[in-house]
């Protein structure tokens, strides 16, 4: 008896569960977003639309880490699962090259527009071209990051200081307020500048910029990977001498605890994404309100150049709704939504938004946003980054936390991204 | 004369104060040991409690800080993972319910009949085997398998697999305490006209009921928890489960500590609940000689 | 009759691993070009010669046998203190078993936190006890994230072995033990000749279990370090996960992946082997 039941119990629950889902009634769209406040603005205007078109959109977040590894895993296997999926811009040669994304062109030529609106940053929109700036169109831009170099004014007024404009004016600033701030708040020491060397995406971000202002290139004329040229070391060899004044750990700190450091004020000096500048207003979260500031990169050999980080949103090509999903990114592109977006933290992608009255009102550091972004270089387009950000963030992790020298990490970096490269013939 | 009361009385005193520090000793060392265990989860709880500005504050702050409900509310109420929580229930119960029906239903035949070709250690074995291959591996082919049924991004298709990862522990705990009963009382059923189905229901499971309930413990965790495939084999909320909900707070810029453990806290309660109203039998049921193998 | 009682359990464990199985096969013995598809064992040559891969496999049996030894030796200690009648026995086994009951993404997490250089638990209350925490960087250092990880290993599953050897101790009856008594052994030579010997299977089980558990870690190393600093805490199942989901060279994963199976086959057939000894006793 206890059986009988027991077992119609587990059937019960077991068919529960295999019901199919129902049929909708209404249209739906279904979006693979990241978690954070990229993906959350894209939430809200989701809301919104559905609150004014009565589509249903579906919302699935994932981490960072792992939203790249399921939009390749459903895209390749051709699942259909998602119509509209956000790209780290280092992402897209990856998903372009393999055809998995629908041409938008056709579709906004339907739609009477030739092309994305010249109001886009045009660094922006070449990152959603392939091949890069030149080629057909794949996604349109959502969130404009590039980096932008935070420092804590009230340090650097307290130390005669002039804002960084070199690298060497950062090392020698850092220097100083390393030496003289070691009791700060809570007894605790000011650290001259944090950075973010954790294996991986962190440490190349970080690094990229001080590489190309040292002169660096990753590929060679001849497309032969150089990082191991003598600008390339130099660069990694100023990246460990900062950080010493950096505070211990650093070699695998992520984006989250440099944020921390900065925010509670044990750090004066770092490379940034304009997303965490709203954070430091808030009393929540920040000890230091009112006193960091924010500018372009610092340059050295050449002049500095920021590297550009957006966000784009494309359509997988086996989306079935890809006449609805155009319709939604126009919608959430369009300047007025972007605006919203942007009120909620997000830099835009447009310009006519950067120079907006009341989002300069509420966003100063706008303007040097926009030169950033105007100015800004991206990461290697080339399909394989994935493999060779890898490989080249453990080096540049391993160097830093002193395991190999920085010659000695470069060369070896060298040779695995040759390898890497020569594996994908 | 005196000198050898003294010597007794030395003696006895040596003695007590040995059986006193020994039977302290046991706590002197049990309670740190209980410390450690519980101090991350209170740690966690706390973190759940705390506003954004004393999470990173240091000196860190164990016990003076105004708590607030933001984050629990965050949580459920503006994000899914309502939803979440319920998507693990089903999926635990589910797939725990099927383990043990379907594993004790094999281990039975296993501990009972004599098998040809010295099947019954062959099939324990490899039924044991498949436990040692690296998930991740098949990951992709069982998402490409779930692909081609229409099962992906379904709470289906999480309890078919993670049945799969139960049953060698099931198979191999039951067959143990199986064994171990002595096989009059099933006898005196067949005897009396009842089927082996029936024998195995009414007569057996009764007296194994505490190695069920051990194994079911076992086999709730593993599934309640589990992270890998939960992440591949669902897409969006409907299918998602609680693990792969908190891994979500995990944000390009900031981890989301007080969502996240503000999810974890609650992940955790009603397990722990059901663990440990169930612990007595945990510890008997195991020592009913599964043990043995 | 006995296949219709085993034919359930053999249906499902066949249908979800045959399919994997022959995909794995095919797909290590497969190479993707331009051209097309090529076969060879060339995804196992590579192994020979991939730093990566023998580092990965050093860290992974170092990860092992550092947390199956004090795994063990605390489990054995802990089970032995609460083997006896004290008082709150009830309370200390309750809280000893909650670390095993949370979800890995969840132990990992809270970790991380704690172990946080700057803000964490950990060096919060050393700095307050007065010792320096310059130098412990834990998950940044290359040479305490081993450490670091091990350590959470440890906490997260001893409260297992601790309660399968507990299980174990209670099941030996009083006889053996009333006959030694009578025969005037000590406390410790009690332990070794009538406690251990009579222990000894579910030691092997306990050892078994884990070892499987072990070479395969991932879930938590993931969400503590990712592998890091550089490299110094990844083993065989990340550097597996990463060549097959951000690479997708499922060819090379699922070759590492035979080979770990291999050496986990290799390992538990001795671990059996003992095992099976006992019972011909």
């Amino acid at each position: 008896m206890r059986l009988t039941i027991s077992l119609a119990l587990v059937l019960l629950v077991g068919l529960s569960s295999c019901a199919p889902n129902p049929q909708p009634l209404k249209k739906q769209l279904t979006l693979a977003v990241v978690s954070g406040v990229e993906g959350d603005a894209l939430q809200q205007a989701a809301r919104d639309y559905e609150a004014q078109k009565g589509v249903h959109i579906e919302i699935a977040t994932f981490p960072y880490t792992n939203l790249f590894e399921k939009e390749l895993i459903d895209l390749k296997a051709r699942t259909g699962a998602y119509d509209l999926i956000m790209l780290d811009d280092p992402w897209f040669p990856r998903f372009a090259n393999e055809q998995l994304l629908t041409e938008l062109t056709p579709l906004l030529e339907k739609r009477g527009q030739s092309g994305p609106d010249s109001d886009f940053v045009d660094t922006s929109v070449a990152l959603c071209r392939h091949p890069y700036q030149s080629g057909p169109l794949y996604a349109l831009p959502y969130v404009g990051n590039s980096q932008l170099f935070f420092y804590r004014k009230d340090l650097f007024e307290k130390y005669s200081l002039k804002a960084p404009e070199t690298w060497n004016d950062v090392l020698a600033a850092a220097k100083t307020i390393h030496e003289k701030e070691t009791t700060g708040a809570n007894g605790n020491r000011i650290h001259g500048y944090v950075m973010r060397a954790a294996q991986g995406n962190a440490a190349v971000a970080d690094f990229m910029p001080i590489f190309w202002a040292f002169g660096g290139e990753m590929f060679g004329p001849d497309g032969k990977p150089a990082v191991n040229s003598p600008e390339g070391i130099a660069a990694l060899e100023f990246m460990i001498e900062l950080g010493k004044y950096s505070p211990a750990g650093y070699a695998s700190f992520n984006a989250d605890e440099v944020g921390a450091h900065l925010l509670q004020g044990t750090a004066a000096m770092s490379i940034n994404w304009p997303a965490w500048i709203s954070s430091f207003s808030d009393p929540a979260k920040s000890k230091v309100i009112g006193k960091m500031e924010f500018t372009t990169l610092p340059g050295a050999q050449k002049p500095g150049q920021a590297e550009i980080g957006n966000w784009l949103i494309a359509i997988p090509r086996d989306s079935s709704n890809a006449e609805d999903a155009i319709d939604f990114l126009l919608w959430a592109t369009s300047a007025e939504q972007m605006k919203r977006s942007a009120q909620r933290g997000n830099p835009p992608t447009r310009k006519s938004l950067f120079r907006d009255a009341e989002l300069v009102a509420k966003n100063p550091a706008y303007p040097a946003q926009l030169r950033s972004l105007e100015s800004s270089r991206p990461r290697p387009r080339t399909p394989y980054w994935t493999e060779i950000e890898n490989a080249f963030g453990i080096f540049l992790s391993k160097a830093n936390s002193g395991t190999l020298s920085p010659a000695e990490a470069m060369n070896q970096a060298n040779a695995e991204i040759e390898k890497i490269l020569q594996r994908a013939k | 004369m005196n000198h050898k009361g003294t010597k007794k009385t030395k003696r006895d005193f040596l003695s007590v104060l040995r059986v006193f520090v020994v039977k302290n000793l046991r706590y002197a060392l049990l309670l740190p040991a209980l410390l450690f265990a519980l101090a991350p989860v209170y740690w966690m709880l706390t973190i759940s409690l705390k506003t954004e500005v004393d999470q990173f504050a240091t000196p860190p702050p164990w016990f003076g800080f105004t708590p607030t409900l933001a984050h629990y509310y965050d949580a459920f109420v503006t994000r899914s993972f309502g939803e979440y929580l319920l998507n693990s229930a089903i999926v635990a119960v589910a797939s725990t319910a099927c383990a043990l029906v379907i594993g004790t239903l094999a281990a039975y035949a296993l501990a009972r009949f004599q098998l040809p070709w010295s099947l019954n250690r062959r099939l324990s074995l490899w039924i044991l085997s498949t436990r040692m291959f690296p998930a991740i591996v098949t990951a992709v082919p069982l998402f490409l398998m779930m692909r081609d049924f229409r099962l992906l991004n379904t709470r289906a298709s999480l309890i078919i697999v993670y049945t799969a990862f139960n049953l060698p522990f099931v198979v191999w705990m039951m067959r143990g305490f199986l064994a171990e009963l002595p096989r009059d009382l099933e006898e005196a059923a067949l005897v009396d006209g009842d089927s082996r189905l029936g024998a195995l229901v009414r007569v057996v499971l009764p007296l194994v009921a505490p190695g069920l309930a051990a194994t079911a413990v076992f086999c709730l965790i593993v599934s309640w928890n589990e992270f890998l495939f939960a992440l591949v084999l669902t897409q969006t909320d409907a299918a998602m489960t609680l693990p792969v909900g908190i891994a979500g707070r995990v944000t390009q810029f900031e981890i989301k500590w007080g969502v996240m453990s503000a999810a974890a806290t609650v992940a955790i309660v009603p397990i722990l609940v059901f663990a440990l109203a169930l612990q007595k039998y945990l510890v008997r049921g195991l020592s009913m000689g599964a043990v043995k193998g | 009759m006995p296949a219709l009682f085993i034919a359930p359990a053999l249906a499902v464990l066949l249908s979800l691993s045959i399919y994997p199985l022959i995909y794995s096969v095919t797909i290590s013995l497969q190479k993707e070009t331009p051209g097309g598809v090529v076969w060879g064992i060339g995804n196992f040559a590579r192994l020979v010669s991939d730093s990566f891969f023998l580092t990965a496999m050093a860290h992974t049996f170092v990860y092992a046998v550092a947390a199956l030894t004090c795994e063990f030796l605390l489990g054995l200690g802990l089970a032995l203190l609460l083997n006896s009648q004290i008082r709150g026995r009830g309370i200390f086994r309750a809280s000893l078993l909650v670390p095993m009951m949370l979800p890995a993404v969840v132990v990992g997490v809270v970790w991380r936190l704690m172990l946080n250089p700057n803000f964490g638990a950990i060096n919060g209350t050393l700095k307050q006890l007065g010792i320096n925490t310059e130098s412990l960087t834990w998950t940044a250092s290359p040479k305490l994230a081993m450490v670091s990880v091990i350590a959470v290993d440890v906490w997260q599953w001893t409260p297992f072995v601790f309660l399968v050897l507990l299980a174990g101790l209670q099941a030996i009856p009083q006889e053996p033990y009333e006959a030694a008594l009578i025969d005037g052994s000590s406390r410790w030579q009690t332990f070794r000749h009538v406690t251990l010997p009579l222990l000894k299977p579910s030691i092997l089980i306990v050892l078994l279990l884990r070892t499987m558990d072990l070479l395969r870690v991932f879930d938590q190393i993931f969400i503590l370090t990712e592998g890091g600093p550089g490299f110094a805490t990844e083993t065989i199942s990340l550097y597996i996960y990463r060549t097959a989901f951000r690479f997708f060279d499922f060819g090379y994963a699922a070759a590492m992946s035979f080979v770990l199976l291999a050496l986990t086959n290799v390992i538990s057939a001795i671990y059996i082997k003992f095992l099976q000894a006992k019972e011909e006793i």
